[in-house]
């Protein structure tokens, strides 16, 4: 069968980074194409060569036998290309209908008409199983309902190459269901879809075909999803095998170095309590919106603590903003939202990491010098193994991965007894993910109090001792890990849920 | 469906951008009649109808740059080119005065278009971009008029200025005309919401296929233009070219719009608010008047409402 869209002999770089280097996909109608990669690995980039953000440096384009050059998105969309990007890609202030009908509202006279927009927005939804206000605000909806948004938008298009980038990474198992059965649709009526995940799950239930990229290049190109397993794609995508984090059980006793007794917070939480010791790695689970992130920052003094008693080493203290907690209490905490809390994406990499041992570098007067910063940081951004030119480089140009490992290596210069670590891993590649909970391991077997907020329940199980439960902003029990995966979701899960009932 | 609460219908109301002007206006404008019975004088209403016209349109066209997320610092440099313009032809060559018009408003487009063509092409931030066009529409301003006023105005122009129907001077309609314009252009226009869409999310509007170079072009030929109506209707006002004509249009036009709850970053502009914004810019130098103030108060008073009005909006929307 011949391509519907090809790409010859890919390569764009970027400074300091060649971010592809030669590489070809095809895609065919009637099929639906895995791209697969680790973070940093070229996928985002080969996406946005496809849907005109960038231009190759080298190699060529084909639509169906044509030559292709695409000088920005709009011709990509005129050419039939519809893409659903990684990052969000919605007008806030607008509402829904607006939104999915962007570039092409039902128009009369140039004015638009909103009963035809709202209509054919609810036309749009209906597939998708949402039923919403065509008017409302998206900035009201939740993650999820605005992910499906960009969805019936990119399927509004009516397009013959349709790119998914991440769509699940948001959505619900059900609402993913209802996505794969629409797409299955489309690929039995001929058109030609690219998808990519980091759930291998999904990507064997759904797609046909599968490409992998490592560093820039071809691992595999256009291999039947059948003659592949779990075991030799992640081998193809880190190239060696998966390997586990061996979890050794730590009973840590002492003074708990950050200990919380009947806590409430001006942002709702009502009598929480818990416990980390040094040496102990302390898991917070929950659902989204249980109050999570919203204590790790009232416990740094991002927000009040209106009743109860903070413990820093068996001392009472009152903490009344971050500086003070990092200099005077040592606590560190590693943000959720890398790009918007936790990094300066303009400053290099070396500015990003020292942040935290400013104060502690600076000479008389507030002299700052770089051979410092340089001095402080370096062997941690080495030991983190952070792939960057240089301490020079912008950190806005590494990939999520390595910037993750920024913010960590940060909080690591700054020498902190309690570490509270919010979603390391969220976007993250395999590897890298091992990584980082090697390192939260480390951490704690070098005497540091961990607070570890995570959703995913793997990661839970891996790495902590104990497990406290939070629904609607309060503690709703504690476990003991056993490092049974399906036993503790149990347990976790009839926590939540007895809270329900 | 049930009926709404009053209190929840009551929070809607107060989280508009105009509710809470509207009441400020309304209190404001009683007080002052109370206390100055001179206040509600057809003589008094038609000077504050005067100010709101031609404020009006610094505003909008102010407002419309805002709306794509950027500052434009050259409105009232626009507005001055226009304005000799429009006075200069006539006077230096007696061009009658539909030509005038278009010659005042073709100064504004091109100048516009400077803006929006050097903002695009060079990815320049437009603070910069119209803070260099500010110094050179005024240098030649000032070499066209070596800073003399042009006297020659024809009387229709001059009538058109001082015309009113009643309390209302002829020159409110063109404000309220262009208001209007804006708000439906912005309300339902495919380039009005292109406009918002770009300074709600410039990235999201590029990947969904708008021409994000076009709109920004689009914005500020609009502000241009507007600004050139201005410049137009000040010469008529003054019943003379007057080369410093837009040189203190600079803090109005960033307070009404402020006033009225657009969002400095870009996505959202209020018409009305910015309406009720130039409204209560107008009854604060009126009250100042009418009650023998000294003016330096009505800068600080200005300043003060700025600062409450952002902080009111920071209330209503917390980031």
């Amino acid at each position: 069968m011949t391509a519907l869209l090809e790409v010859a002999g890919a390569s764009k770089s970027f400074p300091g980074v060649r971010a592809l280097d030669g590489v070809d996909l095809a895609l065919e109608p009637g099929s639906i194409h895995a791209l697969l990669g680790e973070n940093g690995a070229g996928k985002s980039t080969l996406i946005k060569i496809l849907t005109g953000v960038h231009r190759p440096d080298e190699g060529r384009m084909t639509l169906a036998g044509e030559p292709l050059e695409l000088a920005s998105p709009r011709e990509a969309i005129a050419r039939g290309i519809g893409a659903v990007h990684q990052e969000r890609n919605l007008i806030p202030r607008f509402g829904v209908a607006e939104n999915i009908l962007l570039e092409r509202p039902p128009a009369r006279r140039g004015l638009i008409d909103r009963a035809a927009m709202d209509a054919e927005a609810r036309r749009l939804m209906e597939p998708l199983g949402l039923d919403l206000d065509p008017r409302a605000p998206v900035r009201t909806l939740s993650v999820a309902q605005m992910q499906l948004i960009e969805i019936a938008k990119a399927l509004s298009l009516d397009a013959r190459v349709l790119v998914l980038d991440e769509p699940t990474a948001s959505i619900t198992p059900h609402e993913t269901r209802t996505l794969f059965r629409l797409l299955r649709g489309l690929r039995d009526e001929g058109a030609a879809i690219l998808f990519v995940s980091h759930k291998l799950e999904e990507v064997f239930e759904l797609c046909d075909t599968v490409t992998v990229l490592r560093d820039g290049r071809l691992a595999c190109a256009a291999r039947p999803i059948g003659t592949l397993d779990r075991a030799a794609v992640v081998r193809l995508m880190i190239g060696r095998d998966e390997r586990a984090v061996a979890a050794e059980p730590r009973r840590p006793t002492g003074t708990p170095a950050l200990e919380l007794r009947g806590v409430a917070t001006d942002l709702g939480h009502r009598d929480v309590s818990l416990s980390v010791r040094p040496g102990e790695i302390l898991g917070l689970y929950g659902l989204v919106g249980a109050g999570r992130t919203e204590l790790a920052r009232a416990v740094v003094g991002a927000a009040a603590v209106t009743q109860g008693e903070v413990r820093v080493d068996g001392e009472p203290v009152r903490i009344a903003n971050v500086s003070e907690a990092l200099a005077r209490h040592r606590i560190g905490y590693v943000s959720e939202d890398r790009k918007g809390e936790g990094l300066v994406l303009m400053h290099s990499v070396r500015r990003n990491a020292a942040i935290t041992v400013w104060r502690r570098l600076a000479r008389a007067l507030g002299w700052l010098p770089n051979a410092a910063e340089r001095e402080a940081v370096a062997p941690f951004v080495e030991r983190l193994q952070v792939r960057t030119p240089s301490l020079e480089q912008p950190v806005g140009l590494l990939s999520g991965g390595n910037q993750q490992k920024v913010s960590v290596a940060k909080w690591l210069a700054a020498d902190v007894r309690v570490l509270i670590v919010d979603e390391p891993t969220v976007g993250i590649d395999i590897q890298t993910k091992a990584y980082l909970h090697e390192l939260i391991h480390e951490l704690a077997a070098a005497g540091k109090a961990v607070l570890l907020i995570s959703s995913d329940m793997p990661e839970m199980v891996a790495l902590a001792d104990r497990i406290v439960v939070m629904g609607g902003f309060r503690v709703l029990g504690e476990v003991e890990n056993d490092r049974d995966t399906a036993a503790m979701g149990e347990a976790i899960l009839s926590l939540i849920h007895g809270e329900a009932a | 469906m049930t009926a709404v609460a009053p209190s929840s219908r009551l929070r809607a109301l107060l989280r508009t951008d105009w509710f809470g002007l509207a009441v400020a206006c309304g209190v404001g404008a009683a007080a002052l009649a109370a206390v100055q019975p001179t206040f509600l004088s057809g003589f008094n209403v038609y000077v504050m109808l005067t100010a709101f016209s031609l404020s009006i349109l610094v505003a909008l066209s102010q407002m419309v740059i805002l709306a794509i997320g950027q500052l434009n610092l050259s409105v009232g440099a626009i507005g001055g080119l226009a304005a000799i313009t429009f006075a200069g032809v006539m006077d230096v060559w007696g061009a009658p005065v539909p030509l005038a018009v278009l010659a005042g408003l073709a100064v504004g487009l091109l100048a516009g278009l400077l803006n929006g063509v050097v903002t695009h092409r060079t990815g320049l931030n437009a603070f910069v971009v119209t803070l260099a066009t500010l110094a050179i529409f005024k240098g030649v301003n000032v070499g066209i008029t070596e800073a003399q006023p042009f006297y020659g105005i024809p009387e229709s122009v001059k009538s058109f200025g001082n015309a009113r129907l009643g309390p209302v001077p002829l020159i409110a309609f063109v404000g309220v005309a262009a208001t209007l314009a804006v708000l439906v252009f912005l309300r339902r226009a495919v380039l009005g919401r292109q406009l918002l869409a770009v300074g709600g999310n410039a990235q999201a509007a590029a990947l969904s296929g708008i021409d994000v170079g076009r709109v920004v072009v689009a914005a500020h030929v609009i502000s241009g233009v507007l600004a050139a109506v201005a410049g137009m209707l000040a010469v008529a006002r003054l019943q003379l070219g007057q080369p410093t004509i837009g040189d203190d249009w600079l803090i109005i036009s960033f307070a009404a719009p402020v006033i009225g709850g657009a969002v400095l970053a870009g996505g959202h502009v209020s018409v009305g608010g910015t309406c009720l914004g130039v409204a209560v810019v107008v009854l604060i130098n009126n009250a100042l008047v009418l009650l023998n103030v000294d003016p330096f108060a009505v800068q600080l008073l200005l300043g003060v409402l700025i600062l409450l009005a952002v902080a009111l909006a920071r209330f209503r929307e917390p980031a």
